[in-house]
């Protein structure tokens, strides 16, 4: 190995003080013989240093309005699951006293803890997207009468996460609006997320693509999550919690999503 | 058995993970430049925080712990997105021409004299954010939090040699986006 690339590749460690001191002095001598290192050398230093100097003050940056509020909800809901799943365990542990009924209390323990398992895990899928609901509704919902075409929406999922989805369109019956689409992130992947307005009410399509989750139906954070599963996609419909004029519409959304 | 944290510790490290936001959302912004993508990452790093909140030790940096959440999860979304090779391939051109076009002519001011005339933020920023994914995002580890080369390794998945290379690089391409800044100025 040459003796300019050895110094390139150590220079990251030059500029950051933690080279053993005959390493440093080798390289020093390099950089005064040799004009284009010692320029690298002279600039991962000033790039270094401008970045350490303004470090702290590159990590403050005003929150938007409504990050801390859904971040604190998602607290509330974490800890509310967490909290269940605490009460369970002085249950088993007082009526561990005979073997054999050791055994049965074990055996129920344990689908009740898989079950609150499944519950906190569906309570944090609840939440996350709730939050995701209202962020979405607040900085993109398109005006109030505006229509998406639900064969546009379909080709850009298509398109975007190569797999088809069918996007239930607008239905006068039901009166429900198809108002949008966007890709909305969730663990690590990106969640196509439809939205709706129904009576005028923002209401919110999640689509799992590669997922298989049990129904569930639950509230969190003011919005009612209805979760199932079809032909390996699990779907979310988030809806304002305490109205009851969306049912037919939550119906209508639960029946043609696939 | 599982190991549980008691209800009042579940308290205190909800409200230890919100005291943070601010850090986990500057750095989200820089790494997505992107309000709206930022807002998703940093809630995205809260509900995990929350759903493995079981594997943090306590006595730790939980600040560190959450940024190592918050870069794997945006390490993994490049990587979903093709943004990660496509940063890669750009990689020895865009040093190759940032190395060229560095003549002597806009070396007249030294870098030194550069830092003196106190680079504003804003212009950090921005240029910042003209860096490749990639690159960006190790300075900021290195350099902005401080995480050690072996950790930055570990998060990203890459061998620490590739760690280097990145910081190393970064570094030079940030210096040399100042420069065009301030040479448009």
């Amino acid at each position: 190995m040459s003796e300019c690339r050895q110094t390139i590749d150590s220079l990251p460690a030059f500029a950051d003080g933690l080279l053993q001191p005959d390493e440093r002095r080798a390289i020093e001598r390099h950089l005064a013989a040799c004009p284009p290192c010692r320029r690298l050398a002279d600039d991962e230093r000033s790039g270094r240093r401008v970045l350490r100097h303004a470090a702290s003050t590159l990590l403050v940056e005003p929150l938007p309005p409504g990050l801390q509020g859904r971040c604190e909800a998602l607290v509330r809901a974490g800890q509310g699951s967490r909290a269940a799943l605490s009460d369970m365990r002085p249950w088993w542990r007082v009526r561990l006293v005979p073997v054999l009924l050791a055994v049965v209390v074990m055996i129920f323990t344990a689908s009740a803890f898989f079950s609150l398992a499944t519950r906190r895990s569906d309570a944090l899928l609840a939440a996350q997207l709730t939050a995701d609901h209202s962020k979405c509704f607040k900085l993109f919902a398109p005006a109030a009468g505006v229509t998406a075409d639900p064969q546009n929406i379909e080709h850009v999922l298509s398109e975007q996460y190569g797999r088809n989805v069918h996007v239930p369109p607008s239905s006068t019956d039901d009166d429900i609006q198809l108002i949008g689409a966007r890709r909305c992130l969730y663990g690590d992947g990106l969640v196509p997320h439809v939205m709706y307005r129904v009576h005028g009410q923002d209401v919110s399509l999640f689509v799992l693509p590669g997922t298989e989750r049990k129904p569930d139906d639950l509230v969190t954070l003011g919005h009612r999550s209805q979760i199932w599963s079809r032909d390996g996609t699990t779907f979310v419909l988030v809806t304002p919690a305490d109205t009851g004029d969306l049912a037919g519409a939550s119906r209508y959304v639960m029946r043609e999503a696939r | 058995m599982f190991r549980r944290r008691q209800p009042a510790d579940a308290d205190t490290f909800g409200a230890e993970i919100l005291r943070y936001l601010e850090p986990l959302y500057a750095t989200a912004l820089r790494l997505t430049r992107n309000r709206a993508d930022a807002e998703d990452l940093v809630q995205d790093t809260v509900v995990k925080a929350l759903r493995f909140s079981d594997r943090f030790e306590r006595g730790t940096n939980l600040r560190a712990w959450l940024s190592t959440i918050l870069h794997n999860t945006w390490r993994n979304r490049l990587r979903d997105a093709g943004r990660e090779a496509a940063a890669i391939e750009v990689d020895s051109s865009l040093v190759e021409e940032a190395e060229a076009t560095a003549d002597d002519s806009q070396r007249a001011e030294t870098p030194e004299q550069l830092l003196l005339r106190n680079t504003l933020d804003a212009d950090l920023r921005a240029a910042l954010d003209e860096l490749p994914d990639i690159f960006r995002q190790a300075v900021w580890l290195r350099d902005v939090e401080e995480f050690s080369y072996a950790e930055i390794a570990k998060m990203l998945d890459v061998p620490i040699g590739t760690v280097m290379s990145r910081i190393s690089r970064g570094r030079r391409l940030l210096l040399d986006q100042l420069r065009k800044t301030k040479a448009t100025a």
